[in-house]
């Protein structure tokens, strides 16, 4: 534990450096750089350990806290996720150096390093926590430092309004779990998150308003849909090495504390594990159909997060259903295909807004109509962002693949019970339809940002280029990752499968009781070592084949027609049509025709359809009432006098006063 | 152990071409014509791989990936199906969701290489091939979940093995609910009436065969073997399906699946000479008739 | 999971989808006609042993449901020069993933309802379901004729639902098959009379367009 500590102070201390040498900054991004990745390699290495099988860890802050003592810990679930905070928000933290460089011709960027190093603060707080004071307040503190952070470019009205509304709702969210901590019991002397059985276990309708809250609090932090509609434009209107840090990391807080709650609960009722899968189903396929039908690369990419929160909560679902029903298997495959998700979530999506941002910096623009033909270009940026799409889709062998073949393990091997639980086993068509428009969607990404040619007329801009080192290593760093645990997944599964293990409170005798993912893993890696081994084959097949009869370039084959140009691709609206148009309204496209040309628009059927309509019903009732303050005293009187009487009356009807 | 599947996989792979011939040519029987030979499509593979290559200038190292990923990953996935009935090169639990993946990412690859020429027929072709594609995947799953629930295993070695035939008496509507919506997919996946028309001239109507427009050479030659091995596969599960290999010996079961394969590509130039291809808005309503089938399926088994 | 009577009862959920999943009228009639061959053959595969009263049911099910209301519809389509059913209210593809929720939720049902001695386990679900896809096709489609075809379908589930209690309630199949008269009757008004009142508020455009 003390080692997070001192990984703590060195990603302060990193802050702090960006702000001291604001005027040196030459001096002061390999200063911040250097720093935060000390204090997250260390931070790494320490969650490492302890999910190696090294000893569970809790530590007290000295001094007396307001909120009883504040306590720390790192047990393997606060391990996992830190793993994830911390080795991505590195790569995210020195790409974010690279990426803010240009600025600082008209701003000082010193603040936005600053708060960056504090988000990977209070999110280390918020996975370490284990009294409901020093959660809360990291909670809060991660909240607000991303706002600030999305607040970057607040000269724009649109991040403004972006912002509000996350701000917004990330209070419903700390004011839910203020209530989950009130219900989970005073009693427990404010250690409420230190380990089942510390307090006393709520029961009857207390648990019930903790798994509500609960569900409310973390599932708006998480992201699920109907609660999604903060998520894109938040995600979309950062920088985007914060983009990466909040939906690669940030909504996993959502999920960190769902699986806190169940670890510490025990057992949840049946509707509870329902609700999970369900909203899971729902996030997932609306998710990606709403990604589908996004024309700016950053909100699709936050569209996404939405649907891989979805595949995790699908998962986690299953899982709180195998407890309910008593099925340990199923627990245990839905909790390790839920927390490997999470960790392989954050990778690939993290590297995926990366590259956005480096396509962002080469061209100046994140509508993907006016992209193309960037692979020539940006060749590094290709390849990396090109990992992270078929990693994302779930294609073997890349990490993606695995996290979502637990998942679907999980749901297929519900089938074999008799109890209700049996009906998860439709969940698997639901995961074929996610996969199926995911894979439309990141071919429509790719191929409008990276091939064919490059849409708009030349612009101002100077020829894009992949971006400098700092901002390249990151990404290639990542897709590394991705591309290990695919052909590795042993490293993953194991360490998943003891942790699902522990959150389901099952003796660690030997994993292989619990669905023998180790076994498996090896072939996995087979599976993939056997289709680069085929790939290779090919490529060879290929060459020597056409080295006998040689090459020659041409334009592309345009039916006879005249040579094709730019503004005759397909764009990567008139792909997704027709996809879009099957699923109808639900898609939330509309077309708009003016003159010649056509518009569509993409609304948020969430967002536009119920939220903004009820506010604004909200609003207008607040307007009708306004006529009711006159604003003369004795109609404020008299409505007092008015409602006492009342009161009075109801208690006489009721019959005793409480 | 492995040496029989292995075998098995090759008369697969040596037979795969015939297939789409074996269809044509029933096609044309039935429409009163003669229709190219049943080897056609040897003859054109040896052809295309002595061939040169031509490339679009647009394109960009991935147009050159494209084909050997195609090929790659139905190779390797028809390394998951048990094809003699008893075991598969590779086997492990869940490995459906491998088996559905490799296909995806051969599509993928295929996609990506037409979209890389910059051409809007090659778009368009594209955005049909994930359009009917991601309607196919969870109808696909939903067969894979009879079997699953069927025979309660849930590596394909498993489900479509020895379990496979004891259980056919107790599940045999569910199976052949199964069975029927799996070849709809087979039509789908492989492009053929009423999804695709592989013999059609005008590149505003196809899917498969515009997406491959620019591919020239051994490319092409890889593309089309990809296709039938596709096909092939795809007949493997439905022949599988309703003739359990597993309960037979591993040396009948071989003959027995190449067979079957032929009466799957007999069926499909039936279909193509006695269907209509479907408008491009109504493909998704047929591929959602194959998930309700399987549904169906489902719902008998989960009773 | 046997006997020929399941596999009769698994044919009529088929062709319930096969009726939400065609456009053509033509081809939603052939299944209706198919669907009341089956339910013919099911009283006889039902109860083992043969009757008079039997075969007789059987016999006239099948004048009824499978060779006259057919083409009677026939005729109706020929005179009324409609073929297809253009803009239903849920889509096709949407109707079809109804139908199989519809089957889902009767399997579901049927499970709960305390039902004496169905005869069939199947039995209840499909007949549930085929009302439900019947109620559909009803509400959802905008042609007249194919409301009728819903109609159809619709008393070939209560029909089915009868056959569950053919043993408690007689003549409940005889009377289920009686009510096939109003079918008729139906047809009769669409093409004679060219429906003006009572579907109007559906779609009066097109069927305005109806020629004498």
């Amino acid at each position: 534990m003390t080692a997070v500590l001192l990984a703590v102070a060195l990603i302060l201390a990193g802050g702090g450096a960006a702000l001291l040498l604001r005027r040196h900054p030459r001096l002061a991004d390999p200063v911040y750089s250097a720093l935060l990745l000390s204090g997250s390699t260390l931070g790494v290495s320490s969650a490492i350990a302890v999910l190696r099988g090294g000893p569970a860890r809790l530590a007290i802050l000295p001094g007396s806290l307001p909120g009883g003592p504040w306590v720390f810990g790192l047990d393997p679930l606060s391990a996992w996720f830190l793993l994830v905070v911390l080795g991505v928000g590195a790569c995210a933290g020195v790409f974010g150096t690279g990426y803010l460089a240009p600025e600082r011709r008209h701003r000082s960027v010193a603040g936005t390093h600053a708060l960056f190093a504090l988000l990977l603060v209070a999110l280390t707080g918020v996975v370490t926590a284990r009294a409901m004071v020093p959660f809360l307040a990291a909670w809060e503190l991660m909240a607000l430092s991303a706002y600030f952070l999305v607040m970057f470019d607040h000269e724009q009205a649109e991040v403004r309004r972006a912002g509000l509304i996350y701000i917004v709702l990330t209070h419903v969210s700390t004011l839910a779990l203020v209530g989950m901590f009130a219900a989970l019991g005073a009693e427990s002397g404010g250690r409420s998150f230190a380990e089942p059985g510390m307090g006393a276990q709520p029961a009857g309708n207390a648990r019930t308003l903790v798994l509500i809250f609960a569900l409310l609090g973390f599932g708006l932090k998480a992201g699920a849909v109907p609660l999604h509609f903060w998520l894109p434009g938040a995600h979309a209107a950062a920088p985007s090495h914060v983009s990466a840090v909040l939906s690669g990391v940030m909504l996993k807080a959502g999920i960190y504390g769902l699986l806190r709650v169940l670890w510490l609960l025990g057992p949840p009722p049946a509707w509870f594990g329902w609700t999970l899968f369900l909203l899971g189903l729902l996030s997932g396929v609306l998710g990606v159909l709403w990604a589908l039908a996004q024309h700016d690369l950053k909100r699709l990419l936050a569209y996404h997060s939405v649907e891989n929160i979805g595949i995790i909560l699908l998962g986690m679902g299953t899982g709180a259903l195998g407890l309910t029903y008593g099925r340990p298997t199923l627990s245990v495959l839905g909790f390790a295909g839920a927390l490997l998700h999470t960790l392989n979530h954050a990778l690939f999506k993290s590297l995926l807004f990366l590259g956005a941002g480096s396509v962002l910096r080469a061209t100046g623009t994140r509508v993907i109509d006016r992209l193309g033909g960037l692979a020539r270009q940006l060749p590094w940026t290709a390849l990396a962002f090109g990992v992270g799409s078929v990693a994302i889709v779930g294609l073997p062998p890349l990490n993606g693949f695995v996290s979502e073949w637990v998942v679907f393990q999980a749901l297929l091997s519900a089938g074999g019970s008799h109890d209700a639980v049996r009906f998860v086993i439709v969940g698997a068509a639901g995961l074929g339809l996610i996969g199926g428009l995911a894979l439309a969607c990141f071919t429509k990404v790719d191929a409008a940002v990276f091939l064919g040619q490059y849409r708009s007329a030349r612009s101002g801009l100077v020829a894009p280029a992949d971006p400098v080192a700092t901002m390249l290593a990151p990404m290639l760093l990542l897709a590394g990752a991705c591309i290990g645990i695919g052909l590795m997944p042993s490293l993953v599964l194991g360490p998943a499968q003891l942790l699902a293990m522990s959150v389901a409170h099952l003796p660690g005798e030997g994993t292989g009781s619990y669905g023998n993912l180790g076994e498996a893993a090896a072939m996995i890696s087979a599976l993939g070592l056997g289709l680069v081994a085929v790939l290779a084959a090919a490529l060879l097949l290929r060459r020597s084949l056409a080295a006998d009869a040689g090459r020659r370039l041409a334009g592309t084959w345009s039916c006879a027609g005249a040579a094709a140009t730019s503004r005759m691709q397909y764009t990567a609206s008139s792909y997704a049509a027709p996809l879009l148009s099957a699923f109808g309204p639900l898609a939330g496209v509309r077309r708009e025709r003016e003159g010649m040309a056509f518009h569509s628009h993409v609304a948020d059927p969430v967002q536009d359809v119920v939220v903004e309509p009820f506010w604004r019903a909200l609003e207008q009732t607040g307007a009708r009432l306004r006529a009711v303050h006159g604003g003369r005293l004795r109609w404020y009187l008299l409505s007092v006098i008015f409602t006492l009487l009342a009161l009075l009356f109801y208690l006489t009807r009721a019959g005793s006063l409480p | 152990m492995t040496l029989g599947p292995l075998l098995a996989l090759i008369v697969v792979l040596a037979v795969a071409p015939a297939l789409p011939g074996i269809a044509t040519r029933t096609r044309a029987f039935f429409t009163g014509r003669r229709g190219a030979p049943v080897l056609q499509l040897y003859r054109d593979l040896a052809k295309l791989g002595r061939k040169g290559v031509v490339y679009s200038r647009t394109t960009t190292p991935v147009f050159r990936a494209g084909p050997i990923v195609v090929v790659a990953s139905v190779l390797v996935a028809g390394a998951l199906l048990p094809l003699n009935g008893h075991g598969a090169l590779l086997s492990f639990s869940g490995d459906l969701v491998a088996f559905t993946g490799l296909l995806g990412l051969g599509r993928f690859a295929l996609v990506l290489a037409g979209l890389d020429t910059g051409s809007s027929f090659e778009g368009m072709g594209a955005s049909r091939e994930v359009t009917i594609s991601a309607f196919a995947e969870p109808a696909l799953f939903l067969c894979f979940t009879v079997l699953v629930l069927a025979t309660g295993e849930l590596s394909l070695a498993g489900m479509l093995g020895e379990r496979l035939a004891a259980v056919w008496p107790v599940a045999a509507p569910s199976l052949a609910l199964a069975a029927a919506a799996l070849f709809m997919l087979a039509l789908a996946e492989t492009s053929r009436v009423p999804v695709d028309d592989p013999a059609t001239h005008l590149e505003l109507t196809m899917i498969h065969e515009v997406i491959v427009l620019d591919h020239s050479g051994p490319e092409l030659a890889f593309i089309l073997f990809g296709n039938a091995v596709k096909l092939a596969l795809f007949g493997a599960l439905v022949v599988s399906v309703l003739v359990p290999l597993g309960g037979l010996q591993p040396l009948l079961a071989v003959p027995v699946l190449v067979g079957g394969l032929v009466l799957v590509a007999i069926g499909v130039g039936i279909v193509e000479a006695s269907m209509a291809r479907l408008r491009m808005n109504r493909v998704p309503q047929f591929l959602v008739a194959a998930g309700a089938l399987a549904v169906f399926g489902v719902i008998l088994l989960l009773r | 999971m046997s006997g020929l009577h399941e596999l009769l009862l698994l044919c009529v959920v088929l062709t319930n989808f096969w009726v939400l999943g065609t456009t053509r009228l033509s081809s939603t009639i052939r299944a209706t006609a198919i669907q009341g061959a089956l339910l013919a053959a099911l009283p006889v595969t039902l109860h083992p042993g043969w009757s008079l009263h039997l075969v007789a049911l059987a016999a006239g099910t099948f004048l009824v449901k499978a060779v006259v209301l057919p083409s009677f519809l026939f005729w109706a389509i020929r005179e009324a020069a409609v073929r297809r059913e253009i803009e239903p209210l849920i889509g096709f593809s949407a109707s079809l993933a109804l139908g199989a929720v519809a089957v889902a939720l009767s399997f579901g049902i049927a499970q709960r309802i305390p039902l004496p001695e169905p005869g069939s386990t199947l039995l209840i679900p499909v007949a549930l379901s085929t009302v439900m896809v019947g109620l559909l096709v009803l509400t959802t489609r905008n042609k007249a004729l194919s409301q009728v075809v819903g109609y159809l379908v619709l008393e070939n589930g209560i029909y089915v639902f009868g056959l569950s209690q053919a043993e408690r309630v007689p003549f409940l199949v005889e009377l289920g098959v009686l009510l096939d008269i109003f079918v008729g009757i139906f047809i009769m008004g669409i093409v004679v009379f060219h429906i003006n009142r009572a579907f109007d508020s559906l779609d009066s455009t097109r069927l305005s367009e109806l020629k004498d």
